[in-house]
């Protein structure tokens, strides 16, 4: 079973400071990972390659140094990385994002499963893996919150909606976006650190991938931001110290009382 | 000895002092929360009488000199995260709390120097001095609460000592008001020193006994740009602990190595609910490496995670982003959290050995955990041999049974560790939690010429009373 | 681009009955097409829909109802759904087609927007006409709630986005509003799939956080899973559904579903209540727009407490038994009043 995972590096959330007079983020000094949430999606496809064969191959799309992501990916346990980097992708939406990684999968070509995140971090749009499921005429499966078995070339898995699991059956080849509930990511091993730094990473280009000029970076995205703010959540927190039984009657009456006042009880 | 209690007339006084808005007296609710610091056991607490909030070496001089004309106990606190009883005020008295003290004077980026009020909270500092790539080495646990005040006078340790040392190093400057109230400077923005007898280390540790810092010079390092933490999973406590001298004696001083034994990884791992495979696990390592060259870095760590597989090693996990490096130290950080969840009493120490003797000490205490029927997890910062070994009450037990039993648990643990050639507390301090040991791991001579120098500057013994030994 | 006209909203259904998403969807739509000056249409694909779920379609604000019917579409799946909705669009040309932010919407919209070749915008909370050109201003939020960055689509058409369930109200119905209803054949040649639902968990407990009017979330601050059990009983009472920070998730002791904050869900519940919440920045970022939020929790510097409109600092355990206390006793004094009125 041949195994495609796009991962993403975004900056990290703990780190994540704005300037308060532009509303931009501070890039300066951000540690940047790989998306945590795709991490559940390497970790089922490493086990999913344990069981089943074949390779497991990461590719991101990102400026040259996304290449630490990937390499972060090999020495969890994947077997290639592939980073996609190109002065042309930059300022691609989801729409461009989407034709480029489908473009790269083309090009490697033998393929069973493409698995993705439920959705990066920072962008936080979740729209990337439906599409390049899209751009490959696959099926895609989404929200997968537990791999069952494959068997007779049929996966069957489960599907987390709002009521409840869809259990589904999924032919191959096709696309899986996975939810946290799918995997415990493992650690990267020493010995797959060394492996990771050894590896050889192609960096492809919008050449290489033979992608159509018109349909990467901001020219190929159909979206355009045209105003960023920050939003103003003020608060003033009326705090009520509870530390015995007197005060803490008198705070749960003040939040009791506030409930009311706000029609919320 | 006895002291004399804080009457409303001296309440005005202390008012007239610090301002009528910094003293707390005679609210019971409000005095409370200074009445412990974390240890958790009640036994330990006492109430002040009055708690003082000075913003001046000026302040604390009169109140000191008020304390001592109307023989009234004096106890310094800063955050109240110690782990010994420094900031409890045993006698009554007055609390002098320093958290209005919080200024950073001065960062000398030139010099490399800090010049910091006690109430500083140690992770500001470093929040501050982040901008300037530089960094102030003391690193306590409690970093993100405790007042760097506090950690000089307990001379906090903590997990990056095997490199760094712990708090007195960096200190080269003290201003300070002495138990009798006169306000003297030693030191400064100087790296050596030996105008006359070494004071200012005299007061590092003395667990709020000799003096009240005002103001504090601290020795700064450049920031190291990255760093890497490995966790190692061994099969047995020997060859975790044999691989720590293979490492420090390997020409690579790591930032910290910390020891996990089963019971501690066992108890944390399962309340994390975290996933590596710890079942066939007798212990752990934590070892961090940093510095300023990535490639440098990339090369320790790796020269350490052979040698831990040389030395048997299962597996060696690898965090070189704050994503995993966080997993890996929640599992460090979260033991303690862990066992109060199924035992709400516990007596967390951290004795200290030689290196070489972590493992006999380990044995000890397993046998010690079957003699008494308790668990006594143990894990620590096996760098510097420094152990927090934690005996945990036997569920099954009464309150009353455990506080029978504990003293005994302790004594036979602080006399194996001075065997094994140990100290009794390498980083908590003795206060009065531990005071009772203190002549396991000292003469009565060694202890007298304490008293002596206790005697010779607060003769009226107003300063912390009844912490270390009884004068 | 001018060919393109009128607004779509994406209706859902479940088992032949329309789910109230719809009904929020055209709020959004009917906005949208009077200030455009253009019909408003619910596009429906499913299986025996309801006649009178479609007419109150009709009777909450749309102008037309497009209905495509066949067995095979009763689940949905993403490659006959789009196959249709495709031949849809290319029939009738949208200018703008919003869907919920739902399991079905956040997978159908972005595989119909690369078959279109159109922009599409995820969780909208806002969206407006640009006066002049008429293009759609879509205003999202962005790292991790603390940018809302506006976004349009100034050349490709439809324009797309999906907005958040319960995000706006329900479009009142209007009795005796008429409108069309369109019956679309659909052909067999498109309902291929390579994907087959052959069962179905339904798990109450996944009751979707994201459409509740109130969430009460635990933190670590419960310390066991046994305690976490307060949590529950306190949703119970205020009629909340459960909430959990990332690390009541990953010491198991609730399952992924509830998760709030940057990798969970984000909520914008009336009511938010964090209980043993330190709130650190990802899970604001999944609950900060709540309109009212009430934080307990022992340390006096929490951030929570930053987002907070009422903070109770004290020990839970010793805050959450008298809150339940306090919540019941008014219930039944509630109760037993209004069985006197009844009376």
């Amino acid at each position: 079973m041949n195994i495609i995972v796009p991962i993403k590096q975004v900056p990290e959330t703990n780190a994540v400071r704005m300037d308060e007079a532009t509303g931009t983020m501070i890039r300066d000094g951000v540690v940047s990972i790989i998306n945590p949430l795709d991490l559940y999606g390497i970790e089922l496809a490493i086990e999913l390659r344990e069981r089943f064969g074949g390779r497991a191959t990461a590719i991101s799309m990102g400026p040259p140094k996304a290449e630490e992501a990937l390499r972060e990916a090999i020495a969890m346990g994947l077997d290639d990385g592939i980073l996609l980097s190109d002065r042309a992708f930059a300022g691609a939406d989801t729409w461009a994002t989407a034709y480029a990684l489908s473009q790269a999968i083309r090009k490697i070509g033998d393929y069973d499963v493409i698995i993705c995140g439920e959705r990066a971090t920072d962008g936080d749009t979740g729209q990337v893996g439906p599409a390049i499921a899209a751009f490959l005429d696959l099926p895609v499966a989404s929200y997968i919150s537990k791999f069952e078995d494959f068997s007779e070339g049929q996966m069957r898995l489960h599907r987390l909606v709002e009521d409840g699991y869809e259990i589904l059956q999924v032919g191959l080849p096709c696309v899986l976006t996975v939810v946290k509930e799918v995997s415990n990511p493992r650690l990267p091993t020493l010995r797959g650190k060394q492996k990771a730094r050894k590896a050889d990473l192609p960096v492809w280009n919008a050449a290489d991938i033979e992608a159509d000029p018109t349909l990467v970076g901001l020219k190929g995205s159909p979206t355009r931001v045209v105003k960023i703010h920050r939003p103003k959540v003020s608060r003033q927190c009326e705090k009520a110290l509870a530390n015995d039984e007197a005060s803490t009657d008198q705070a749960v009456r003040g939040l009791l009382d506030l409930l009311e006042k706000r029609e919320l009880i | 000895m006895s002291y004399n209690k804080v009457t409303p007339g001296i309440a005005d006084e202390l008012r007239e002092i610090v301002g009528a808005k910094y003293v707390i007296y005679g609210d019971a609710d409000r005095l409370e929360p200074f009445s412990h610091d974390e240890v958790a056991e009640k036994d330990y607490a006492h109430l002040p009488e009055a708690v003082v909030r000075p913003s001046s070496a000026e302040e604390i001089s009169r109140i000191m000199k008020l304390a001592n004309r109307e023989r009234i106990a004096v106890t310094p606190r800063g955050a109240g995260s110690g782990l010994s009883g420094g900031a409890v005020p045993i006698c009554g008295g007055i609390v002098l709390l320093m958290d209005r003290m919080n200024r950073i004077l001065e960062i000398d980026p030139a010099n490399m120097m800090a010049v910091v009020e006690p109430g500083v909270v140690t992770n500001e500092i470093n929040n501050q001095l982040a901008s300037y790539g530089l960094v102030f080495a003391g690193y306590p646990m409690s970093l993100e609460t405790c007042y760097v005040g506090g950690n000089v006078a307990e001379n906090a340790g903590g997990g990056k000592a095997v490199k760094y040392g712990v708090t007195g190093r960096y200190i080269t400057g003290l201003e300070m008001v002495t138990p009798t109230g006169e306000i003297v400077s030693y030191g400064g923005k100087v790296v050596k020193d030996v105008s006359g007898y070494n004071i200012i280390q005299l007061m590092v540790g003395s667990e709020g006994t000799l003096g009240i810092f005002t103001r504090i010079i601290i020795k700064l390092l450049p920031l190291p740009k990255t760093a890497v933490d490995l966790l190692v999973l061994f099969r047995t406590v020997d060859e975790a602990i044999e691989a720590v001298p293979r490492i420090m004696t390997h020409g690579i001083i790591p930032t910290a190595i910390e020891f996990m034994d089963r019971l501690a990884i066992k108890t944390s791992c399962q309340y994390l609910h975290e996933s590596i495979p710890y079942e066939d696990c007798g212990a752990m390592l934590l070892v961090e490496v940093d510095g300023f060259d990535s490639q440098q870095v990339e090369h320790e760590y790796e020269t350490v995670g052979e040698l831990c597989m040389e030395c048997g090693a299962m597996e060696v996990y690898v965090a070189d982003n704050a994503t995993t490096a966080e997993r890996i130290w929640k599992i460090r950080r979260n033991i303690a959290e862990a066992f109060k969840v199924t035992a709400p009493h516990q007596s967390l120490e951290d004795i200290v050995v030689p290196i070489s003797q972590i493992p006999e000490m380990v044995r000890e205490l397993e046998r010690l955990s079957q003699k008494y029927d308790v668990q006594i997890p143990c894990y620590g910062h096996a760098g510097d041999g420094n152990l927090h070994a934690t005996p945990v009450m036997n569920p099954a037990w009464t309150t009353e049974k455990w506080q029978e039993v504990l003293p005994k648990i302790i004594d036979d643990m602080f006399r194996a560790t001075v065997r094994l050639g140990g100290k009794i507390s390498g980083e908590h301090g003795i206060g009065h939690k531990r005071k009772a040991y203190l002549s396991l791991a000292m003469s009565e001579a060694e202890i007298d010429l304490m008293r002596q120098i206790k005697r010779a500057l607060d003769p009226n013994n107003i300063l912390n009373p009844g912490k270390i030994f009884d004068v | 681009m001018s060919d393109y006209s009128g607004i779509w909203i994406l209706a859902e259904q479940s088992a032949g009955r329309v789910l109230g998403i719809s009904h929020e969807l055209l709020t959004r739509g009917r906005e949208l097409a009077d200030k455009r000056k253009v019909p408003l249409s619910a596009v429906l694909l499913g299986n025996n829909v309801s006649e009178a779920d479609l007419a109150e379609l009709i009777e909450r604000g749309a102008d037309q109802v497009i209905l495509a019917e066949h067995a095979e579409l009763d689940a949905f799946r993403p490659e006959p759904h789009t196959r249709v909705m495709q031949r849809l669009v290319e029939k009738y040309h949208p200018e703008i087609i919003i869907a919920g932010a739902t399991s079905t919407g956040r997978t159908l919209m972005p595989y119909l927007a690369v078959k279109l070749h159109a922009g599409l915008t995820a969780d909208c909370t806002v969206l407006d006409i640009e006066p002049g050109t008429g293009n759609l201003l879509q205003t999202r939020p962005a790292i991790g709630g603390n940018i809302l960055a506006t976004i349009k689509t100034p050349e490709a058409r439809p324009q797309m986005a999906t907005v958040r369930p319960k995000s706006t109200r329900p479009a009142m119905r209007q009795a005796g509003r008429t409108g069309e209803i369109i019956r679309e054949p659909v052909a067999d040649d498109l309902l291929s799939s390579g994907i087959s639902r052959v069962g179905f968990v339904k798990d109450e407990s996944t009751a979707n956080i994201s459409d509740a009017k109130a969430v009460v979330a635990g933190g670590r601050g419960f310390k066991t899973s046994e305690k976490f059990k307060m949590v529950y009983a306190l949703a119970d009472e205020l009629q909340a559904a459960v909430g959990a920070s990332r690390d009541a998730v990953d010491r198991a002791w609730i399952t992924y579903p509830h998760q709030v904050g940057l990798s969970g869900k984000t909520v914008t519940p009336g009511l938010y209540v964090a209980i043993g919440i330190s709130g650190a920045i990802q899970h604001l970022a999944g609950m900060q727009t709540a309109e009212t939020v009430v934080a307990i929790n022992n340390d006096p510097d929490a951030m929570i407490f930053s987002v907070a409109d009422y903070g109770i600092v004290g020990d839970l355990s010793e805050v959450m038994p008298v809150l339940l206390e306090r919540l019941r006793e008014r219930r039944e004094a509630g109760a037993s009043q209004s069985e006197e009125a009844g009376g």
